[in-house]
């Protein structure tokens, strides 16, 4: 076939996710990119509309709230575009879009 | 010089055999198989990614040039055969499915299910194992263009239920699902049911590619359904009028939020053929849709003439690219299904490709 355009879109996305240790998830991107995250910065970062004022965009998730030994129970993914995560207190409604994962990403380089 | 000999100056050769799609030669790819050498007489199987390889003809004469010249070999045989690679996905749906197109458009009535049905017949009469899920609930059409007469679907074990057969194709329609507008199985559901059915229920068996007419249009049940079916590529139809296209681009920006990948953009009734001539009269400002894919950087498959032909067929039940194998739509829709499989198979070749869906459960 002649065309050469490839049907990937331009956004990484993650290639590969694992647990690290109780506190810590790790994702490699399809950039090659290596991402570790803290749970709890996770859990803080919520996007839903409980955490989020979906109108103002203000946090409304008081980080004090959050148990001090918060982790996810389950994560799993949501069609191609986001991870959905269950928390040990009981919160998973938040949908994380991988472009939203990546602007997390804490590591020196993207902070 | 041995047979042995002869086999490895043979491989050196067939190094040579680029696959256009994948960029790469096609013994490293592993598509040379049961090679045989015996007194100079050699056997061999090239086993491509799709029966739909539009160059797969091109292919074969490559090989059997290029091993003819090899010195010392007497005659040639080379067998073309296809194993279709499967897009992975974990999710408990659809599992023996191995390709799910989506048929899109932003616009109602650009001719959308009519390239549905011919994408899905052009993929079955290549010799691929083909499934057609018409997920348009709002205006089911895809029994009366195949067809079908509306009978309810047999039913199984678990509320599962068998699609209808016509024609080689598996076919699922809400169609089906009703008698006189009255549901049949699902009493007061809402859409969403019937989708989440079409998703779960059916017993497919084992397919190669299944295509999803959606319905027109970006709401939420396009949206749902791109959310939860582990597509594995989209097709957006458009037609070359501004008012088309723009809502073609709508198309795009949905599947592009939730990455589900676009194997590209085709523009129907593009141009027109008359009886009397084979020039083709652009009655549109063309080339929208090449434009469009152009933008976003991605494949332009083919465009296809507005063929009265194309209407009857559909009106009668039986395709066009079954009806007259001649025609230009035909040439076209057969162009479309060639590109369409060549794009899934280089998605599923790229080592860079997303981690496809899964679940972790977390430990500690
Ligand atoms: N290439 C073509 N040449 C001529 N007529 C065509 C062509 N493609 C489609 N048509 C006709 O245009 C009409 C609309 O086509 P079709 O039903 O496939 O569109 P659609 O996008 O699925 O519409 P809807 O939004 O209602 O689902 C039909 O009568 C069909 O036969
Ligand atoms: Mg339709």
């Amino acid at each position: 076939m002649p065309e050469e355009k490839s049907s990937k879109s331009a956004n990484p996305a993650p290639k590969n996710i694992k647990q690290i240790d109780p506190t810590n998830l790790g994702i490699t991107w399809t950039d090659g990119h290596e991402s570790v995250y803290k749970v709890r910065h996770l859990r803080e970062s919520c996007p839903c509309a409980n955490c989020i004022d979906e109108w103002t965009g203000v946090k409304r998730l008081d980080p004090n709230s959050i148990p001090e030994n918060i982790r996810p129970t389950k994560l799993h993914s949501v069609g191609l575009y986001a991870i959905q995560f269950s928390w040990s207190d009981g919160h998973d409604t938040g949908l994380y879009s991988h472009d939203l994962m990546r602007k997390l990403c804490q590591c020196i380089e993207c902070q | 010089m041995s047979d042995q000999e002869l086999q490895v100056n043979i491989i050196a050769e067939l190094k040579t055999v680029i696959d256009p799609d994948l960029h790469k030669d096609i013994v490293s790819l592993g598509f040379v198989k049961n090679m045989e050498v015996k007194d100079g007489n050699v056997k061999f199987q090239v086993e491509l990614t799709t029966p739909a390889c539009p160059v797969k003809e091109q292919l074969k004469t490559e090989c059997e040039t290029k091993v003819s010249a090899v010195k010392g070999v007497k005659s040639v045989d080379v067998e073309m055969t296809a194993e279709v690679r499967a897009a992975e996905h974990s999710q408990p749906i659809l599992t023996n499915v191995k390709n799910i197109i989506a048929v899109a458009s932003g616009k109602g009535g650009v001719g959308k299910s009519t390239v549905s049905v011919n994408l899905a017949m052009a993929l079955q009469m290549s010799g691929a194992k083909v499934g057609l899920m018409d997920a348009d609930i709002y205006g089911p059409s895809i029994p009366k263009m195949l067809g079908i007469p509306i009978t309810p679907p047999k039913g199984g074990a678990d509320n599962k239920f068998f699609p209808h057969e016509q024609y080689g194709l598996k076919v699922v329609s809400a169609a089906f699902l009703q008698k006189e507008g009255v549901p049949l199985m699902l009493r007061g559901p809402m859409l969403g049911g019937i989708i989440q059915q079409f998703l779960q229920n059916v017993e497919w068996g084992e397919l190669d590619y299944l295509v999803i007419d959606l319905p027109p249009g970006t709401g939420d049940v396009q949206l749902t359904l791109t959310q939860r079916a582990p597509i594995s590529g989209a097709v957006v139809v458009t037609t070359p009028q501004e008012v088309s296209l723009i809502d073609a681009e709508k198309g795009v920006r949905m599947f592009e939020s939730v990455k589900v990948p676009l194997l590209g953009i085709v523009e129907n009734m593009s141009y027109f053929i008359c009886d009397g001539c084979d020039k083709k009269h652009h009655i549109f400002k063309s080339g929208g849709g090449n434009a469009l894919a152009e933008k976003f950087k991605i494949p332009f498959l083919t465009d296809i003439p507005l063929v009265s032909a194309v209407v009857e067929g559909g009106d009668k039940g039986v395709p066009i690219i079954m009806a007259d194998p001649s025609s230009p739509a035909t040439k076209a829709y057969t162009k479309l299904a060639g590109q369409v499989a060549s794009q899934l198979s280089i998605i599923h070749a790229d080592k860079d490709k997303p981690a496809s869906t899964f679940e972790l459960n977390w430990e500690g």
